[in-house]
């Protein structure tokens, strides 16, 4: 299990840590192993029956789906993985609740004056949307905006403690491959670009918009979420870190910020968790505060067009049991028309297949900004070894 | 708002895959069983090795106990073997379609390099 470095870490016993270290390995095994002897049992009996029975291979995502639902090495996989994710966060939930009063006092001294550079802003009557108040997202109790007490971050804390449980070490020792690898690499395709202004929306506790400081220290990054107890922990994560963010509670379909103001609109893991009528306001909104020349990025899963079927199938398990409803739909969207439809230019469109800078190393890592690699179906998206990260977006 | 205990249920409940929810319901508990006896070994593990370190044990001392680097990546070593015997059962239906698909390809391929300090995987 991976340890978190900032001070916001919680103190552990011998047994939590034992008990994070056997979820970890339990998701490892599910994810690598179990993923891989699925692929097995699809290609010698879920397939061959398939064809023998409609003499043509499965031509998307649910009709593997449908095809593999009665097999048993599907429904341990399933299960095992439900229990898996469910363990992850009752992994956590024990040492935090005994340190929330500390953490609460140590989040209020990193907040405070000297050292912080950072700011943040809540509101106080701000309503939160219901496709995150209603629903426990990846069954995260209490999901991201769930309050226990005045000026909570528990909410927050879980998640970050949760992530370094449930990734496996496949997301950075900091919990922020995703926005090292996809920061580090625009800034070294495109060296001309100088972003004055970045903005990451759905940023959550901010693990992936510090990267954004570290590759481009003269700009001002800004994240927004709508749940306060993440943004009250993401700005105290980033003051332990010495990173200057400035986090602000705001609905990314709607944003306080003027018209063409960033010249860096990003997101990640964002727009799978939001319906499909709210992504569009959401493109819309990132067109309006992008400033002419800026670039609108959006870190995915990758669209089921580019996709195998039983790739496809693969990625929707999320949707079908894992709490999350918009994880479908969005990747039934095609992201080049949804950038279109925003007022985007289809010439100015960009995608971006980009390997882990963590698992693959700086040289493989860097090699990839001068000729980024194709959707690699079995591993684009998908937490598992040599992972690789897709984007898409475009220019304004 | 006073402050109240963390929520630990799930809204929305949870999916079940077999036929008798309880099927599911009994896996979550042999699962929660072997994590607790996984957890049972680790600290054993301190404690041997508090012992051969100091020759004594002090109240609270295997609570504020790290391993050492290699004793961590044996620890991950052993931990993986141990996971993969908990479902040694399921591995048989997987070598069988394998067995009897000799050519198909590999799904994962080897990687560049891992970054992961704390499960560190057999090849095989």
């Amino acid at each position: 299990m991976l340890e978190l470095k900032h001070d916001l870490r919680l103190a552990k016993t011998r047994d939590e840590k034992a008990r994070m270290n056997f979820v970890s390995g339990l998701r490892a095994h599910v994810l690598n192993d179990m993923a891989s002897g699925m692929r097995s049992v699809y290609d010698a009996d879920v397939e061959p029956q398939f064809r023998r029975e409609h003499k043509r291979a499965p031509k998307d995502g649910p009709e593997v789906h449908k095809a593999i639902k009665a097999n048993d090495y599907f429904k341990f996989y399933s299960t095992l993985r439900v229990t898996a994710q469910d363990m992850v966060w009752q992994s956590v939930i024990p040492p935090l609740e005994r340190n929330r009063p500390e953490l609460k006092q140590k989040a209020a001294k990193l907040s405070g004056k000297g050292k912080a550079r950072g700011t943040l802003r809540l509101k106080p009557n701000f309503e939160v949307p219901r496709y995150v108040s209603a629903i426990d997202v990846h069954l995260m109790a209490g999901n991201y905006d769930g309050e226990y007490e005045k000026d909570d971050l528990a909410a927050g804390s879980l998640y970050d403690n949760g992530l370094a449980v449930f990734s496996f070490g496949l997301m950075g020792q900091n919990l922020d491959d995703i926005g090292q690898s996809i920061a580090g690499f625009i800034r070294l395709k495109y060296p001309n670009l100088k972003p004055k202004k970045i903005l990451d929306l759905g940023c959550t506790i901010g693990h992936n918009t510090g990267s954004w400081k570290d590759h481009f220290p003269e700009a001002e990054v800004h994240g927004i979420d709508v749940a306060a107890p993440c943004l009250r922990y993401a700005h105290a994560r980033a003051q332990a870190q010495d990173r200057e963010v400035h986090f602000q509670q705001m609905n990314a379909e709607k944003l306080d910020f003027p018209d063409a103001s960033f010249d860096v609109v990003f997101s990640s893991m964002f727009l799978h968790e939001v319906p499909k009528k709210s992504i569009a306001k959401i493109m819309d909104e990132a067109y309006r505060v992008l400033k002419p020349g800026g670039l609108m990025l959006h870190m995915e899963l990758p669209p089921n067009s580019q996709l195998s079927a039983y790739d496809a199938f693969y990625l929707d398990w999320d949707s079908a049991y894992n709490n999350e409803p918009f994880y479908k739909p969005f990747r039934d969207l095609r992201p080049e028309e949804l950038c279109k439809k925003a007022g985007f230019d289809p010439k100015k469109y960009v995608q971006f297949v980009i390997p882990s800078v963590g698992w693959y190393g700086e040289k493989v890592w860097r090699e990839a900004a001068t000729r980024p690699p194709e959707v690699d179906s079995d591993k684009t998206g998908r937490l598992t070894d040599g992972i690789l990260w897709y984007c898409f977006g475009a220019w304004k | 708002m006073s402050r109240q205990p963390m929520r630990r249920t799930i809204r929305g409940g949870r999916p079940y895959f077999f036929a008798d929810p309880a099927i599911d319901k009994v896996l979550n508990m042999v699962v929660v069983l072997a994590s607790e006896v996984w957890t049972l070994r680790e600290r054993l593990m301190a404690m041997e090795a508090i012992q051969v370190t100091r020759g004594g044990l002090k109240a609270g001392e295997i609570d504020r106990f790290e391993f050492k680097p290699e004793d961590e990546a044996n620890l991950a070593a052993q931990r993986k073997e141990y996971i993969d015997s908990l479902f040694r059962v399921l591995a048989e239906q997987v070598d069988e379609a394998r067995r009897s698909q000799p050519a198909a390809k590999p799904v994962t391929k080897p990687a560049a390099k891992s970054a992961r300090k704390s499960a560190p995987r057999k090849k095989k």
